[in-house]
């Protein structure tokens, strides 16, 4: 009997919906998509709704709707927390308590509201928060069984779990209990270095190989209690979440010897050493854990999840450790990727449905390009409705060279083409690209593009036979979630006496090339590399083969479609409009090309800059 | 987000994006939409020759018809399909057109489709649309724009098209000149007062006390709203029975206030009985059929806010239809 499940995350960060039928990923996407409001909390209505359409089924018809964490055990820990703490808990207790009991709480009737049912079960079913990372990690991955990691700032009570994955059952062999948390405390470095708890992690990550891990033993002998097999204690009192809402406290700031940066002030050095020792730190963590991991199940294979498995960094130094053979690495690590895992643990588990098999190495995340797709006829109705110019070219191969040269000319592409990525990286559906061989790109594509900070890197998109021409990796890496070195011979060197000297000015680093495709090697010539198969992204692989064919050169920068602050695009109108505000010269929209040329003036009054809160 | 779900169209002035498959978000929960490769709703790709051992029945609508509120499986044209054992039901209902450009979607998707009936539903409120010539969108930064629709006027009492084809472009309300802006369908009558007495959550209570006549216009034979309705099912009707001499059903739609008897449907019963007649069509009225239904059940045939026909709604109109249409359907 066929069984679909639609799973639900909501009322934290990144809410989201998947829906599964018989252990098949059928759709998933972030409420933010649709919304246009970045890491939206809200109830995933339109997430919903574009699931629903895609399984096309009545949402009477779906046999489970599941929650991704559980309310009752959620709140548990708030209380808990506030009695352990006390009244100088009082704020934080108000917050959670009201997010709870104003809405996790009240899950079927907001459900009823949004379905007019609660589906065959009629009732919403609630899973364990890190149960459900743990089955997005596990059930998608291309491995029978596998040591499960999961790792972030807090679920329930688990921030940390250490299990194992056999057929389609899922064991939790030991967990890490709020308030020690690696992921709270990477937040709490991310809040102090002046970036945004939730989204400014990933920008610690990309400023670390800019400092030295000066710090990291102030963190070790002040901040947390690291055991040899991985397992920790952070020093609570050192930090602000516990009784306050922030992550920080005076303890902390006099670790480091004063208050935290102010957000979007300069940069210095010492945020630069602070974002050094911070990722030095995790990746210890990561590493001894996945060898305990790796001792009390025996397995070969290890799959991630949570928050801290975006760290691609530390998931770059876990597999060059080759502790286990292979790795596998849920793209939505995030708590977005909870509503895939509940779907799937409620149909593997509660409906004990078997694994669908696989082929080869192939994994069941489908490239995780599992979102909503606009066809041409689509595109070319709104196009055409809007009275917007476009060419369109029905012939693949024409289209390709087109694009292709615009890239190797220099040109900026805006590219929506197929099903949206699930998770936070583009992954060649919804991309800005450009030509990695440029020493101009980064720049380009940091300020007249994105709008956001300069020090940060771009990825490249290689083909996946030309992977190791490029980068000393032991491994594919599908969803740009390994970081690995751009091989010896195409590096340059670079002239970094200033910046060694005390110079904070990250320009004259980042200026200089540093290999043969310098828009795409990070100053510690680093790069996250995404390896790209013609089954994975035909058009895309279509594309970058076409690039190499031109230029010789296999790969191509991509990055998000989106600026600064603003949700990744979704739909053709989202596409044109991110198009036209930023200095993007070609928007590819399935088979029509919309050269920005020949656009008219946007009537466009909005202060589109302030629209979206800075991340 | 919700779809783009219409393109334009040369000749009805828009249609459904063919190989459209959406859920549109809505009070009900939501609903399935799938367009075949012609832009419309239909599960049925449009296939000139019989399905063997198939009989078909061709249809004709707006919302109602298309089904705005419920998936395709739910509408009268799918539950006819159960009721008329081996027959397939060809669903050309086009949202928020007017019987205008129903006809011309006959004459642009319909030709040389083999066929046993074919039914014109008219949402009673057609009647207003057909005067139209423009209609009122939205557009994805959520400004109010205008678009052309295709529409006829009498001339020497005989039809003439206009807008055709419409133009491509959104049209700027306040650039057209008064008459024009005269022509913009606001979807429905006292466009103001509506909005006022809706938002105070007034209507039904309005309605009644009232006696509101949502559709005055079928008052008078005369009418000259109804000279053109009568025109165009008149040209409609004949160009039908000229190219395949098959029965025609006019069904008219009732809108709620006459299925829960709020206001009185006698004048467009009359004008439709006088013009079955006078065409030599089969008129089928289902409002005596929706009004024996207790007052809790009609009720239950538009949902709380839109008023388009439920699943309920959609079963009833089925019920009321499926015997005319056998009557007329050959013997399998």
């Amino acid at each position: 009997m066929s069984k679909t499940v639609l799973g639900i995350s909501a009322f934290y960060h990144d809410s989201a919906a998947a829906i599964v039928r018989d252990g098949e990923i059928i759709a998933a996407a972030q409420e933010e998509r649709f919304s246009r409001k970045k890491h939206d909390p809200r109830f995933p209505k339109h997430a919903i709704n574009y699931c629903l359409e895609e399984a096309f089924i009545e949402a009477s018809d779906l046999d489970a709707i599941v929650f991704y964490d559980n309310p009752i055990a959620s709140f548990d820990r708030v209380l808990r927390n506030a009695m352990t703490v006390g009244p100088a808990a009082r704020d934080q207790f108000d917050k959670a308590a009201s997010a709870m009991l104003g809405h996790k709480i009240w899950l079927n009737d907001h459900v009823k509201r949004a379905l007019g049912t609660l589906g065959k079960a009629g009732s919403v079913l609630v899973a364990e928060h890190h149960m459900t990372h743990a089955a997005s990690a596990f059930y998608p991955s291309p491995f029978d069984s596998a040591a499960i990691l999961t790792m972030d700032g807090v679920g329930e009570w688990a921030t940390t779990s250490l299990g194992v994955g056999r057929g389609n059952q899922i064991e939790i062999l030991s967990e890490i209990e709020y308030p020690h948390s690696l992921g709270l405390l990477y937040s709490a470095m991310t809040y102090y270095c002046g970036f945004k708890v939730n989204s400014g992690e990933y920008k610690l990550m990309g400023l670390a190989p800019y400092g030295q891990p000066k710090y990291a033993q102030q963190i070790l002998d002040n901040l947390i209690d690291l055991r040899p097999d991985g397992s920790y204690r952070l020093r609570t009192e050192h930090f602000g979440y516990l009784d306050g809402m922030v992550m920080t406290n005076d303890k902390f700031h006099a670790v480091f010897g004063g208050p935290p940066r102010a957000p979007e002030s300069a940069i210095t050095r010492k945020e630069m050493d602070l974002a050094s020792s911070i990722q030095a730190v995790t990746e210890e963590i990561v590493l001894r854990t996945a060898r305990h991991l790796r001792k009390e199940t025996g397995e070969r294979n290890i799959v991630l999840a949570g928050g801290v498995a975006l760290n691609c960094v530390a998931n770059g130094k876990l597999e060059a450790a080759n502790i286990f053979d292979n790795i596998w690495i849920q793209p939505a690590a995030g708590d977005a990727g909870g509503a895939l895992g509940a779907a799937l643990i409620a149909n593997h588990v509660y409906f004990n449905e078997p694994r669908k098999p696989h082929a080869g190495k192939q994994d069941r995340q489908k490239a995780s390009l599992i979102g909503p797709r606009f066809d041409s006829n689509q595109v070319r109705a709104y196009l055409d409705r809007q009275g917007y110019p476009y060419h369109r070219i029905t012939d693949d191969a024409e289209r390709m060279r087109a694009v292709a040269a615009a890239i190797a000319e220099g040109k900026i592409i805006g590219w929506c083409v197929g099903r949206m990525e699930f998770g936070p990286r583009a992954l060649g559906a919804r991309s800005i690209l450009g030509d990695p061989r440029n020493k101009d790109t980064q720049s380009v594509m940091n300020l007249k593009i994105k709008f956001r900070e300069s020090f940060r890197p771009f990825a490249p998109s290689v083909l996946v036979e030309r992977n190791h021409d490029y980068f000393e990796i032991g491994c594919d890496s599908p969803y740009m979630l390994l970081v690995a070195p751009v091989r010896k011979e195409r590096q340059l060197p670079m002239d970094m006496v200033k910046f060694r000297a005390g110079d904070d000015d990250m320009l004259s680093v980042i200026n200089q090339p540093r290999s043969d495709v310098p828009a795409i090697t990070h100053v510690d010539y680093s790069a996250r590399i995404q390896t790209v198969t013609p089954e994975s992204n035909p058009p895309y692989y279509q594309l970058i083969k076409e690039f190499e064919r031109q230029t010789g050169c296999g790969m191509l920068v991509n990055t998000s479609f989106n600026v600064r602050g603003e949700p990744i695009v979704c739909t053709p109108q989202d596409s044109y409009r991110c198009f036209m505000r930023t200095e993007m010269d070609l928007l590819v929209l399935e088979d029509c090309l919309v050269w920005r040329h020949e656009q008219p003036k946007m009537a466009d009054d909005e202060n589109w800059r302030k629209t979206y809160e800075l991340d | 987000m919700s779809r783009q779900c219409f393109e334009y169209h040369p000749s009805t002035a828009y249609r459904f994006i063919p190989g459209l498959k959406a859920r549109v978000p809505h009070e009900s929960g939501g609903y399935l939409i799938r367009a075949n490769s012609d832009g419309f709703r239909c599960d049925h790709e449009f296939s000139k020759a019989r399905t063997p051992g198939k009989r078909r029945v061709l249809l004709f609508g707006d919302s109602f018809t298309a089904g705005d509120g419920v998936s395709n499986g739910h509408r009268y044209s799918e539950v006819l399909e159960t009721l008329l054992p081996s027959t397939e039901v060809y669903n050309f209902g086009l949202p928020g057109s007017g019987t205008d450009q129903q006809y011309l979607a006959w004459k642009d998707f319909a030709q040389g489709i083999d066929h046993d009936v074919l039914v014109i539903a008219v949402l009673v409120e057609n009647i207003r649309r057909i005067a139209s010539r423009f209609r009122r969108y939205q557009n994805d930064q959520g400004q109010e724009v205008v678009f052309a629709k295709p529409y006829f006027t009498l001339v020497n009492g005989a039809l003439a098209l206009h807008h055709s084809p419409p133009e491509r472009r959104p049209i700027a309300e306040d650039s057209l000149p008064p008459e024009e802006r005269a022509a913009v369908d606001r979807g429905g009558r006292f466009e103001t007062i509506r909005k006022l007495i809706n938002r105070a959550g007034l209507k039904e209570i309005v309605q009644k006390v009232t006696g509101y006549q949502p559709v005055p216009e079928y008052g008078s034979a005369s009418n000259p709203a109804w000279q053109l309705m009568r025109a165009i099912l008149t040209e409609w009707t004949q160009a039908e029975t000229k190219a395949y001499a098959k029965p025609i059903v006019i069904m008219p739609i009732p809108l709620y206030q006459h299925v829960e008897g709020t206001s009185s449907a006698k004048a467009y019963q009359k004008r439709f009985s006088e013009v079955g007649k006078d065409l030599g069509c089969t008129v089928h009225d289902p409002l005596p059929d929706l009004r024996n239904y207790s007052s809790e059940d009609r009720r239950k045939f538009r949902f709380p806010i839109d008023i388009h026909p439920t699943r309920e709604g959609h079963a009833a109109i089925a019920k009321s239809l499926a015997p005319t249409i056998a009557r007329l359907l050959p013997e399998i």
